[in-house]
């Protein structure tokens, strides 16, 4: 056999291996944006006949809810990234309780965020386990819980999240920082020179790209604010699943409508932080 | 001890606390509610233990959702994980052309929100009459993909090709390899690919609800629909916690996998 036939053969063997995974992928997340658009668009109704129109997207209130799931991931990806980042560093840092430290933080991983929602509506409601422990009437505790500032739901995302920022950064962390931080230490730099100029750089890829992928699940998860937050305004997965399980069909198009919004809002926001990553890498 | 370095070990100390505080202290009303039969405020402990919460929740279905979520969360992982193995099999070879290009198609589940995908898929379910939990099934398995692609990607790369060449100049079968060579050493990454997929299934909440149209009971739904009623919360708390501790135990059971392939 020739070497391009090699080649090939090899080529159409690693194609062959990729394809069980690769086809269904495809199958799914193309016919699923496929169905939502066309639905969105008025041209495959369950009812009556198909005809092209924008109601469904002219219909919903569109702007409040992007505006308010915007601000909701941005506010607990910016806490998450901070907490992360100072556990990150706490878990490296070689101490005798990092270890535990460690321990809490990866047992805090395989906690769903539906249960994370459960538990921080019994910590932060009005008669919750926090406002007992520092001794405040239920009558004069703020509403975090269904609150006009959406805390409750916040603060689970960020808790969640910094657990998996702290997983990722402590994870580059480990291996490169200790070396770099003491000759840094050798020649002379300070401890917050230290951090600026050695650890932060480090760090920086894995806690821009973690703090990303935060940022994107949050956008389009439902179950959390949809347990803690106000009935209304409505973030996007709460206003598309309130839509496509009302009882009125015509609510469907609206609801695959802010689906496709939803998804749009992620993959900017992905191709946003891959392009700032990059700029990121080619500066160090 | 000089003044400065007492006060950064404080601070450190206190820095650390803080941080423990933090991950321990929205468990602490789950633990304590899961075995409180009376708990009014303002009182910093229940008032009476019991198990109210125990009885409701099992009342409520919490042991034929949980026996669901298994299912669901096996068939998820026995279906995910070879696929992923395949693929990180595949990305880390250098035969395949445009690796990258399959890479970001086998991670784009991870960017598109899990309620989108199920939204638009239902619609197209109901139409070629594919049954919810087949439905479910498949769209959970997508969901779990770009886990254990990346997981045994990962572990592909670091492995040692070396050791197959060995055992097939030895003459090993390419099956026999795979079985002899690739499993015993790629263990660890296969447990932990597996258990993020069954993490998928396990605690998946807004695709059951959609695809499932709320017929499909799992203990995440359990968990929702008594989370969104108020005055039950020992049943909530118990709930939430059967929805835990079971992966929690998968994974202390997966890190002594991997620490007895590492001696």
């Amino acid at each position: 056999m020739t070497a391009a036939g090699r080649a090939g053969a090899g080529s159409r063997r690693a194609t062959l291996l990729v394809l069980p995974a690769v086809v269904p992928v495809v199958v799914v997340v193309g016919a699923a944006l496929t169905s939502a658009v066309l639905l969105s668009l008025g041209l495959t109704p369950l009812v009556g006949r198909p005809e092209l129109s924008l109601d469904a997207w002219r219909a919903t209130e569109l702007g409040t809810s992007i505006r308010l799931s915007l601000a909701i991931a941005a506010g607990a990806t910016a806490v998450a990234t901070v907490v992360g980042l100072c556990l990150a560093l706490a878990v490296t840092a070689g101490a005798r309780r990092s270890r535990l430290l460690a321990t809490l933080s990866s047992l805090t991983i395989p906690v769903p965020h539906l249960v994370g929602a459960a538990a921080m509506g019994l910590l932060l409601a009005d008669a919750g386990f926090l406002p007992r422990l520092l001794g405040i009437a239920p009558a004069d505790w703020p509403a975090l819980v269904g609150g006009r500032w959406w805390i409750a739901v916040g603060a689970e995302y960020a808790w969640k999240e910094s657990a998996f920022i702290a997983l990722v950064v402590a994870g580059v962390l480990s291996s490169r920082v200790a070396s770099y931080t003491e000759t840094a230490a050798l020649l002379g730099a300070g401890r917050w020179a230290r951090f600026r100029h050695v650890t932060l750089p480090l760090a920086a890829p894995a806690l821009g790209a973690s703090a990303a992928v935060s940022f994107v699940y949050t956008l389009g998860s439902y179950e959390v604010a949809a347990l803690l937050g106000r009935p209304s305004p409505e973030p996007l997965p709460v206003l598309a699943v309130r839509l496509f399980t009302s009882i009125d069909l015509a609510a469907r198009p609206q609801a695959a409508a802010v689906a496709v919004t939803t998804s749009a809002l992620g993959l900017v926001a992905v191709l946003v932080s891959l392009r700032s990553l990059r700029r990121l890498a080619a500066e160090q | 001890m000089s003044a400065p370095l007492l006060v950064s070990r404080l601070g450190s100390r206190l820095g650390r606390g803080a941080l423990a505080f933090w991950l321990v202290l929205p468990l602490v009303p789950l633990l304590l509610w899961a075995a409180a039969d009376r708990w009014s405020a303002p009182a910093l402990l229940p008032q009476a233990w019991g198990t109210t919460g125990l009885a409701e929740a099992r009342a409520a279905g919490a042991g034929a959702a949980a026996v669901r979520s298994a299912v669901l969360g096996t068939a998820v992982a026995v279906l995910a994980t070879p696929l992923g193995a395949l693929a990180g099999r595949a990305l880390t070879s250098g035969a395949l052309r445009a690796p990258g290009l399959v890479f970001a198609v086998l991670l784009s589940p991870l960017v598109l929100p899990p309620f989108a995908v199920a939204l638009g898929l239902d619609v197209l379910l109901l139409r070629l009459r594919v049954p919810a939990e087949v439905g479910l099934v498949l769209l959970l398995t997508v969901a779990a993909i770009p886990y254990t692609t990346v997981v045994m990607r990962a572990a592909y790369a670091a492995h040692d090709r070396h050791h197959d060449e060995e055992a097939r100049l030895l003459g090993a079968s390419a099956w026999r390899v795979v079985r002899s060579v690739h499993l015993p050493l790629l263990a660890p990454a296969v447990a932990g690919a597996a258990f993020l997929a069954f993490l998928v299934g396990w605690s998946d909440y807004v695709v059951t609800l959609l695809v499932g149209g709320g017929r499909l009971v799992t203990l995440p739904l359990l968990v929702g629909a008594a989370a969104s009623a108020t005055g039950n919360d020992a049943q909530v708390a118990v709930l939430a916690l059967s929805a835990v501790l079971p992966p929690v135990a998968l994974l202390v059971v997966i890190g002594s996998i991997g620490r007895r392939a590492r001696r």
